[in-house]
């Protein structure tokens, strides 16, 4: 292999914290890897598990859900409902063999910039090592190369 | 068939140094739906909109990426100008290139392809947006206002002030609520009556309030605008209408040793009373439970003395619907029950009392005139010992929080007594001296420096009768020594706890409380004074302690958002709310139980004979504030939400 | 008295007093240790009704049927504490009436089947409290340990080789008493969240996704197991669900009618290991 394996990383964020931390790493122009994508919620209570099975499907090596601290959801509890939700959602995909090291969840508010481009940082490393989802990624293939009708 | 217009701003060299936008533009320019791609160097000038504007003119252009920096930024500007070009303003999306890609990013050719699938990606999303429009709500502008204390009556005052009318309820029999019971208050000294009884009266005259007095809410239905609201009136026995409150049946009531509620017990009152002289309004009240003729059927001594027959035996409780556009609930606190502590003797011993009895005690019109006299022989106490954060700040009894207020008018019972009793001397024990305010410190400096009183850093951990004294026993943390003072009355600073029914109350009316039962703002810092009910608002001690400054700033700043909110006959909300589909809804309700803001009801389909058909969830859009929690829970796809539909988002992610 | 003799005595009386329009029970079915569900609606009909160990599935997924409640009127079914559970959850999501429930409630331990006293869901109160403890049979168990233990490399093989084989009949959901939807997430094509060609990956989305609609709702019963054709043992996954919502939430599923959904509630102070 000529060129390292860079990551899709794909991060579904909350409008109100994390979306809010990953403008202020701009503003203060802290440098992060590039390998991340943001998709921008109104709450983390919108993120449907649905959404990191189609970032799998679209070829992410890694998915990173992050919104508000717990008491601070700007909508009072999505948060909360939302961990519990990660919680089963992340056992589920555990028992399955989808590695937990590759779906990874945060708690990022509109202050923690540094520790946003940190997170990014760290988990591009983290999934680098670990190489691509090639066993999902396949399966996909299959598809790819079958859908002919 | 989408037409899609990509816009890439230079942002000056912010994005340009590091985004090649040529190379962004000619690729996005040849994604299925693009109809139209330019570059500039700043879009969200004058001249830089106008573009966007003809662009989207000249091109029937059906949505707009903006490629530029974050919509927390411009969102609303360009939104504007898709408005002022003939396209719905939720036609927009923009592409995050600068906060999140061109500032954090160093190498060009990866910042560039970054940049072009979050283009890629929203163009995909934007091609599912839908036209929306912000959604109106009629607002009944007349506002309720629930208890009657200083809180409730500022607020009250405030909203009728500003010509809006006001519902003021209050379930004792008269509206003032704690802070009547107060001698003097802090920092001033001025006396709380004196500067509390105008503001009642002024309250009960003003032409836009109505005070229900003797009433509790019973019931709270509909959303922001639009409440109704189930009040009852309770018997009082007494026509207010007639009554001119002369007093006659009060002192020709034979039932006299009733306990005062409002005297902490240290004086009585009447079974037809008022429950203090000052009362507003000032019409009597029976007491079912007390009075002779309710108990035994006899007796009638107050209706013959009345000259005016106000009296009516036969009065039933009344229940009163009203309609009201916003609530603020000012529904005030109670001392905490002093039984839970033992070792202080409370209940046992008469001379201990509660800081609420010492202001009874010191106030001119309580049980004593303003003598400062024990309770067990209605001697002059020649030593007091207070004990402050008696109950707050002990997580063993339940309260983990300060009550706040402990400290200052501890001081201000110091000096109330230095003044009354020359000689006397005064022992506080107090774990921090918690004096912030204006004027607070110096205050507490006054009590310390000029009317001497003693200060103790420790707890006190026993105290027992001995010789017709209180032998008070504990600890000086700063001498490192035990003490042991020789009392003749002690007060304890009791913590400020929720009403005893906060939490049940809470439920019925629909707001969220925290452990102790103190009601939930919508954000602590930022929302301090709503509720996450949208039009419910909070004054006062209901919230948290608060002293009277506090609860009166809050409750002007409770008004402000009622009057902001009365401002307008409709009420204007972003339209980025969730909507059911009625087909496949299965009715588990698992939204309206996991929805924030109870925005979420059950709706019956009937056919045109009125059966029923099927049960559905049905969102509020008055109350439902955007946040999808119910999407993501509902297993059938059911609810969606407007602005980031399942359609949307998953364009966006396949898109990516 | 045996049984199956004491409940068709029992269902005889129901009919024929008029508190249930239909008992829903077992009869004999294609072979002789099959059963199938019958639908008993007069007191003459009910020698049809078979009682024994072989009387397996969960017959509460036919109190779903589209209005057979709606009337009003009782329905009689008999169950196993599983299917007693399930009543529970179909009560607290509002999908049935309780008090429309009449249970003949009983119990199979190995060849013996014993009745269980009580005809309300609500009777079983401290029945359920005996069960939260239950688990896997030893095998499964055994099964379910080797999964744990394999790398995620070799969970996912496993599983693929699973998935593949599944022909998406959706036998599963049919079988279930929980899946009662208008329409489920698989039939969604606006947007299409699951792919339905019978490839691997969509199988996946599939399993994963009907597995993650039965968190803190699956009573283990088996129903999805068995009816499998392709024979997914869907049965392991779906404890594994159930283990997580047990241990970390306290919920055990069916618990009582009154019991809310695990995912539509929270407490402030809900685990959090794994969040950075």
């Amino acid at each position: 292999m000529s060129e390292p394996f860079e990551p899709k990383i794909v991060a579904f964020v909350c409008t109100y914290c994390t979306y809010a931390g990953a403008d202020l790493a701009g503003t203060s122009r802290m440098k992060y890897a590039p390998n991340v994508r943001i998709v921008r919620l109104p709450c983390t209570g919108r993120i449907s598990p649905m959404f990191i099975l189609k970032a799998l499907q679209k070829g992410a090596d890694g998915v990173l859900v992050s919104g508000c601290h717990p008491g601070d959801c700007h909508f009072a509890q999505g948060n909360y409902h939302a961990r519990r939700r990660w919680t089963v959602f992340r056992a589920l995909l555990s028992f399955t063999g989808i590695p937990e090291e590759r779906i990874k969840f945060s708690w990022i508010s509109a202050a923690e910039g540094a520790k946003f481009a940190e997170l990014i940082n760290g988990i591009t490393d983290e999934i680098r090592a670990l190489g691509p989802f090639e066993q999902y990624q396949e399966l996909q293939k299959v598809i790819e190369t079958q859908s002919t009708y | 068939m989408a037409k899609i217009g990509v816009f890439v701003c230079h942002c000056g060299e912010n994005i340009a140094s590091m985004v090649d936008t040529g190379k962004l533009v000619t690729t996005i320019s040849e994604h299925p739906g693009v109809a139209f791609s330019s570059e500039y160097k700043y879009f969200c000038s004058d001249p830089g909109q106008e573009t966007v504007k003809k662009a989207i003119r000249e091109n029937n252009l059906t949505g707009v990426v903006v490629a530029a920096c974050s919509p927390r930024m411009h969102e609303q500007t360009f939104r504007k100008a898709c408005a002022e070009a003939g396209l719905n303003p939720y036609m927009l999306e923009l592409a995050n290139i600068r906060e999140q890609c061109s500032w954090v990013h160093t190498d060009k050719i990866q910042a560039t392809d970054k940049a072009i699938e979050i283009t890629r990606s929203l163009v995909e999303k934007v091609k599912r947006n839908n036209n929306l429009q912000p959604i109106s709500v009629p607002v009944t502008r007349r506002a309720m206002v629930i208890g009657g204390g200083v809180a409730g009556i500022q607020a009250a005052l405030d909203i009728a002030s500003a010509g809006r009318e006001v519902i003021l309820v209050e379930r004792e029999p008269s509206i003032g609520g704690h802070m009547a019971q107060l001698s003097e208050t802090f920092p001033t000294l001025d006396c709380s009556q004196c500067i509390l009884t105008p503001r009642m009266v002024e309250a009960v005259q003003h032409p836009n309030i109505t005070v229900m007095t003797y009433s509790e809410v019973e019931e709270v239905d509909g959303y922001i605008g639009n409440f109704t609201v189930k009040v009852r009136q309770k018997a009082r026995y007494v026509k207010m209408e007639t009554c001119t409150g002369c007093g006659d049946c009060i002192q020709k009531c034979p039932v006299k040793k009733i306990p005062s509620d409002f005297e902490c017990g240290l004086g009585n009152r009447t079974a037809i009373y008022t429950p203090f002289a000052q009362a507003v309004p000032n019409v009597p009240v029976i007491d079912r439970d007390r009075c002779t003729y309710f108990k035994n059927g006899k007796c009638k001594i107050c209706q013959k003395t009345c000259q005016i027959d106000s009296i009516d035996f036969e009065q039933q409780d009344r229940m009163v619907s009203l309609e009201v556009g916003a609530i603020v609930v000012a529904t005030g606190f109670q001392v905490q029950n002093t039984a839970l502590y033992g070792e202080y003797g409370y209940g046992r011993y008469k001379d201990v009392i509660t800081g609420l009895h010492f202001e009874r005690l010191a106030s001119a019109s309580g049980p004593t005139a303003g003598k400062i006299l024990r309770p067990s022989d209605g001697k002059e106490p020649e030593t007091i010992v207070f004990l402050q954060c008696a109950g707050s700040r002990d997580a063993a009894k339940g309260v983990k929080y300060c009550s706040k207020i402990c400290c200052m008018y501890t001081a201000k019972h110091a000096m109330l007594y230095a003044h009354k009793v020359h000689h006397g001397k005064t022992r506080i024990f107090y774990m921090d001296i918690r004096a912030a305010g204006k004027g607070y410190d110096e205050f507490t400096r006054r009590a310390i420096e000029e009317d001497q009183a003693g200060y103790i850093r420790g707890r006190v951990s026993k105290l027992y009768e001995e010789n017709g004294k209180l032998i008070v026993r504990g600890v000086d943390t700063l001498l490192g020594k035990p003490v042991e003072v020789e009392a003749d009355m002690v007060v304890l600073a009791t913590a400020m706890i929720p009403q005893p029914d906060a939490k049940e109350f809470a439920k019925r009316i629909g707001i969220g409380y925290d452990e102790y039962g103190f009601y939930n703002e919508a954000h602590l810092k930022l929302r301090p004074v709503e509720t996450a009910t949208a039009g419910i608002y909070l004054a006062g001690a209901c919230q948290s302690p608060k002293d009277i400054p506090d609860s009166v700033a809050q409750a002007s700043a409770a008004a402000a958002k009622v009057l902001g909110l009365f401002s307008k006959e409709q009420l204007e909300r972003e339209p980025v709310v969730a909507s059911v589909s009625d087909s496949t809804c299965a009715g588990c309700w698992g939204c309206v139980i996991a929805c924030p803001y109870n925005a979420i009801d059950r709706r019956d389909i009937t056919d045109r004979n009125g059966n029923l058909i099927k049960r559905v969830a049905s969102v509020n859009p008055g109350l439902c504030q955007g946040c999808g929690t119910c999407v993501s829970f509902c297993r059938s796809n059911s609810i969606d939400l407007a602005g980031f539909t399942e359609k949307q988002i998953f364009a966006e992610v396949m898109g990516l | 008295m045996g049984i199956q003799e004491q409940y068709r005595n029992e269902a005889a009386e129901l009919l024929s007093s008029g508190a249930v329009k239909l008992v829903i029970g077992y009869g004999g079915g294609s072979t002789p240790d099959r059963r199938r569900p019958v639908f008993v609606r007069s007191a003459e009909e009910v020698s049809r009704l078979v009682l024994d160990s072989y009387c397996v599935a969960n017959l509460s997924a036919y109190l779903i049927s589209e209005g057979l409640l709606s009337d009003g009127k009782n329905v009689a079914v008999f169950l196993k504490p599983d299917g007693i559970r399930s009543v529970n959850i179909l009560s607290a999501e509002a999908q049935v009436n309780p008090d429309q429930v009449v249970i003949l409630g009983f119990n199979i331990e190995g060849e013996q089947t014993t009745p269980l006293p009580g005809r309300k869901a609500a009777d079983y109160a401290p029945l359920m409290e005996s069960l939260r403890s239950s688990g896997l049979s030893p095998e499964l168990q055994r099964e379910a340990d080797r999964l744990e233990q394999m790398s995620a490399v070799e969970r996912f093989d496993y599983w693929k080789e699973q998935f593949a084989k599944c022909i998406k009949c959706y036998a599963c959901r049919q079988v279930c008493p929980m899946c009662y939807c208008r329409r489920c997430i698989v039939d969604v094509n606006q947007p299409q969240w699951i792919n339905t060609s019978s490839h691997t990956l969509g199988n996946f989305e599939w399993n994963i996704v009907r597995a993650f609609h039965l968190a803190g709702r699956c009573v283990a019963c088996g129903g999805c197991d068995r009816a499998c054709p392709v024979n997914i043992p869907l049965r392991l996954i779906n404890h594994r669900m159930s283990k997580e919502t047990l241990d970390i939430f306290g919920h055990f599923p069916g618990e009582s009618a009154d019991q809310k959904p695990v995912l539509a509630t929270f407490r402030q102070d809900d685990p959090e290991t794994f969040i950075l």
